[in-house]
């Protein structure tokens, strides 16, 4: 028995050895230990959202000459991570001119949805070639600020939808976890 | 019953198809560090800190665990992993599925479409598999030819 147990340990051992050294020579690996702040709320982040000025969203001029400045921030990946807001903040830059996207189905999105947001299903978007996401996509600011929502709860696609937009060289999308249910029972602006 | 499945032909068989799903659920996932942990934080379910050291050592360790199986080495310690492994991922999938999470699996392929119905394939797919690692693991081990291997193993 005990020499199952040593088996047993030798077996995990290895794994352990492999994979970190798997994931150092990856050049797409991972941190070892994850940032709580990638999904979760991070306040001094936010603060620092809250203040940047809103260009507008629709405001292409600038996209020419795009050249993902910010490169400090960005992962290892090369994008920016899209960033949890607050229902709070999600109104504060509501006010401010903010492209606000739904990611639910057309049928979700025909029933309610955030006043002036545009829809991009999440499972529609995803399954499009490359240049069509850019296609979608051009007509909007790269350094807009953009809100992905979709229902609340435990609804995953304003995550992969917001992944999916950074990765296109959008510089500034944030995901609003709380979603249009949280958003109408607070009374802000819906439509229809 | 019991002769049947601790026949050797069928305990061989079951392992090394195990060893093979074992392997060919790790092998799109040994360098894809990122989207791995990304599926296992769908789950919600492990702690933040653990979600990236899971993401890099679980799929080396069923890589292993796989190629221990098919080649016969370490039977019982590899299977006893196998079912822990099992064991965990039933527990994952279970509470999902209990939490209503609309979550795509990532047990294969990390690029699976998400549906509930998914889910509940894979919690009965684990539930043959456990079965499988079960007999493996309980008639698997062929005391007479096994001795001398383990002692190989040990002292190299």
């Amino acid at each position: 028995m005990a020499k199952i147990y040593k088996q047993i340990l030798i077996i995990i051992a290895v794994s352990i050895v492999l994979g970190l050294t798997a994931n150092a020579i990856n050049p797409y690996g991972v941190k070892i230990i994850l940032d709580k702040n990638i999904y979760a709320l991070d306040t001094a982040k936010q603060k620092k959202t809250l203040n940047d000025f809103v260009n507008d969203p629709y405001d292409t001029t600038s996209n020419k000459n795009h050249n993902n400045v910010l490169k400090g921030q960005m992962n290892r990946e090369g994008f920016i991570e899209p960033e949890n807001i607050t229902v709070e903040l999600a109104k504060n830059v509501f006010d401010r001119n903010a492209l606000f996207i739904d990611a639910r189905t057309k049928e979700e999105f025909d029933s309610l949805h955030v006043k002036g947001a545009i829809n991009l299903p999440y499972e529609e978007f995803r399954n499009k070639p490359y240049y069509q996401k850019i296609e979608t996509m051009k007509k909007y600011n790269k350094d807009g600020l953009i809100v992905v929502y979709c229902n609340g709860d435990k609804c995953e696609v304003s995550i992969d939808l917001a992944y999916e937009i950074a990765k296109l060289g959008f510089t500034s999308v944030n995901i609003y976890r709380g979603g249009i249910k949280e958003w109408s029972s607070k009374g802000f602006p819906t439509e229809p | 019953m019991k002769e049947f499945l601790s026949n050797k032909y069928v305990v061989v068989t079951l392992r090394v198809l195990l060893g093979l799903i074992f392997i060919y659920s790790s092998i799109g996932k040994l360098f894809n560090q990122a989207d791995f942990a990304k599926a296992i934080l769908r789950y919600d379910f492990l702690p933040i800190y653990f979600v990236n050291l899971l993401a890099i050592v679980l799929p080396w360790l069923e890589f292993i665990v796989g190629l221990l199986l098919i080649a016969g080495i370490y039977k019982k310690a590899s299977a006893f992993l196998a079912g822990a492994s099992l064991v965990m991922f039933l527990i994952a999938l279970i509470s999902a599925a209990v939490r209503g999470l609309d979550i795509s699996c990532g047990c294969f392929s990390l690029e699976e479409s998400s549906s509930k119905g998914d889910i509940i394939f894979r919690i009965i797919q684990d539930f043959f598999m456990l079965a499988a690692v079960i007999i493996v693991y309980k008639f698997g081990d062929d005391k007479k030819e096994e001795a001398p291997e383990i002692s190989t193993g040990i002292t190299n």
